[in-house]
């Protein structure tokens, strides 16, 4: 299995991730960008980044998994599974121990159950609405006049938050409209927004249930004042990946590799 | 008697794996009408259909006429289920179709008001009927309380079109019970893979019974083929739940992954299917009023939810069904009030469920597919496990 390599593609609304992996399982490279308007555009461009990163070419890639909303636009992979499994299957090698994927990603959260193998069990994922998701933080960052970092500041969490609908994105946002010309200072709508998220999270994950460790993957996890409230909320340490954006890219490179795997192992082959 | 179809239609849908001809509804109730036929427009969706036919009176059903919802949200409120929605704004519309009035069996409490809006309120030049089905299971108050409505309805019929004639009656039954044998060994088939046909094939067929003369809906079905050997079983095998099959979006996104919807629990399908084939009828009065009580249980009809999940379970085990869809229509009542326990008990045996929210929509949204995607995924895994 030596110069074996894997990689995942995941086409998400906001941003479009790779992940490139060896026979081994080995992280070699991984790719952050913004999708913008085109996803097939935008997965050539990450997964050319991350084949230079990883010092490899196009052809030395063995199978290749698109994943996200915009799998359908990857040309170029030899296989597409959705993102409910590909986070499955990535917080999994990075978390062994999982059991609970919270994925809060930019245009949907998904609470996903696995086993103790990775495979999913259950999911449930958020309704049309964007509230809860990537989006939501956007939108109310752009109307906060804040960028995204100063949006996760990390907050005292016992300290006052405005209080804000988690069930739609455009009240939501009428609402923090009627807070500013209220004089509300901003840090209380922020703390307001990450509450709005977590308790919108918290509805999904009581619907399926824990099991074992919850993994927070998708951009969001990097909101360190949402972890926290979060944290609170379930009574638990969550596990934050060093890249929570690419978890799912990396569940698709494992998945493209366990497919190759079994291909070999077939009694036709 | 009732008439076979030799009126001209078109032919426009032709099932690929089937090689019959399912008539184009609109079409074919257009041909229907402009040739004197006597047309009901009957709302869901149980009703005494044998004795409509008796009457020469062809019932065709509304269901989710296509179109969009516009001057029925003035009357409605936004909480009403798109199935009221839909039909409304059909009725409004006065279609030519239409020639012999509407009937609006009890199924729910909004297609009960429905009813009494229509013929109170909005007011249509169609006579607007009425039939308030039992709730609740089969007993002596029950069997009773609808051989009455039976009859006080044949009353109604007959101040406007003259006295039955018993033997059209006892036709009538006898065509009906046909039709339910057809039906019941061709769900048999697919459960046991014994039926070439794909989901949306299979779907359109169930569906034709909705708006075809009886008499051509009988032909369709003698020309299914049921196979003598089982065929290739599909790559997941799934159950659907609810009140009308997923979208022809859906079906075909189905078809397209390999997951063969192998039994449901559909109330415009098995659950207007007697459980178990039933005795040629003699007494048209009693085989209509058994026939009711024979019925799968239906959250429409009250009675006990552990009979509903035993079936439900029964059907599962025969099919082979690896998992479950319930296929929600938004602010359906009645289902909704069964949903939470169904998915409990299934989830409790570890048998995957996907719960998907309708309205009606001919699109699919991307949420939507990347949830049934993933739920197949699950499928897969189980089925290769």
């Amino acid at each position: 299995m030596a110069d074996l390599y894997f990689a995942g593609v995941d086409v998400g609304s906001l941003s479009t991730d790779v992940s490139i992996i060896d026979h081994s399982g080995k992280v070699l490279s991984e790719i952050v960008i913004p999708t913008g308007v085109n996803g097939s555009e935008a997965a050539e461009e990450a997964f050319g980044s991350a084949l230079n990163l990883a010092d490899l070419t196009r052809e030395g890639i063995t199978a290749i998994t698109a994943t996200g909303y915009g799998r359908a636009s990857v040309a170029f992979a030899t296989g597409k599974t959705t993102e409910i499994s590909c986070h499955g299957v990535g917080a999994h090698q990075l978390f062994p121990r999982t059991g609970t994927v919270i994925d809060i990603g930019g245009q949907d959260s998904k609470v996903i159950q696995i086993d103790s193998h990775g495979r999913m069990l259950d999911f449930t994922m958020n309704d049309k609405c964007a509230a809860g998701t990537g989006r939501f933080l956007e939108v109310m960052a752009n109307r906060l006049e804040l960028d995204l970092d100063e949006l996760s500041s990390p907050l005292n969490i016992k300290g006052e938050s405005a209080p804000i609908s988690s069930t739609c994105t455009v009240f939501a946002e009428s609402e923090v409209i009627s807070l500013l010309a209220k004089n509300t200072p901003r840090e209380e709508i922020v703390h307001g927004l990450q509450r709005s998220i977590v308790n919108r999270i918290w509805s999904m994950v009581t619907s399926i249930g824990v099991e074992g460790e919850v993994t927070l993957t998708g951009g969001v996890a990097h909101n360190k004042g949402l972890v926290a409230l979060l944290e609170e909320k379930l009574g638990l340490t969550l596990n934050i990946p060093e890249n929570p954006q690419t978890v799912g890219a990396l569940g698709g490179a494992h998945i493209a590799r366990r497919a190759y795997q079994s291909n070999l192992e077939s009694p036709t082959n | 008697m009732l008439r076979f179809s030799k009126h001209e239609t078109t032919f426009n849908e032709i099932t690929k794996n089937m090689n019959i001809s399912i008539p184009d509804r609109s079409e074919y109730l257009k041909t229907l009408a402009q040739s004197g036929q006597k047309i009901m427009g009957v709302l869901p969706a149980l009703y005494p259909r044998e004795l409509l036919w008796a009457f020469d009176i062809h019932a065709t059903e509304i269901w989710d006429p296509p179109g969009e919802i516009l001057h029925a949200n003035a009357h409605l409120q936004t909480t009403i289920c798109p199935i009221v929605k839909k039909s409304l704004e059909f009725i409004l519309k006065e279609p030519d179709i239409i020639n012999a009035g509407y009937l609006f069996p009890h199924t729910c409490d909004s297609l009960q008001n429905l009813g009494t809006q229509v013929k109170d309120l909005i007011g249509v030049s169609l006579p607007v009927y009425t039939f308030y089905n039992p709730k609740g299971s089969f007993n002596k108050m029950t069997t009773k309380y609808y051989r009455d409505i039976l009859q006080n309805y044949q009353l109604t019929l007959e101040t406007i079109y003259g006295p039955l004639n018993p033997e059209k009656l006892l036709a009538a039954c006898v065509l009906s019970h046909k039709i339910d044998s057809y039906l019941l060994a061709i769900q048999q088939a697919r459960m046991t893979d014994h039926l070439a046909m794909n989901n949306l094939d299979y779907f359109k067929l169930m569906r034709a019974q909705e708006y075809l003369l009886p008499s051509d809906y009988l032909s369709l079905l003698e020309q299914v083929d049921i196979l003598d050997q089982p065929s290739e079983s599909p790559r997941a095998r799934l159950m659907v739940s609810g009140i009308l099959p997923p979208t022809s979006e859906i079906l075909r996104f189905l078809d397209e992954l390999g997951v063969g919807i192998v039994a449901d629990d559909l109330l415009a399908g098995s659950r207007r299917i007697p459980k178990f084939p039933m005795d040629t009828p003699v007494s048209p009065l009693d085989y209509l009023t058994d026939r009711f009580f024979v019925l799968p249980p239906c959250s429409t009809r009250g009675g006990d939810l552990d009979e509903r999940l035993h079936h439900l379970s029964k059907l599962m085990d025969a099919s082979q069904a690896q998992g479950m869809l319930f296929d929600m229509i938004k602010f359906c009542e009645p289902e909704l009030f069964d949903h939470r326990l169904l998915v409990k008990t299934l989830r409790e045996k570890n048998i995957p469920v996907l719960t998907l929210e309708t309205e009606l929509d001919s699109h699919i949204s991307g949420q939507d597919k990347t949830r049934i995607e993933a739920f197949t995924e699950i499928l897969f895994e189980m089925a290769s496990a």
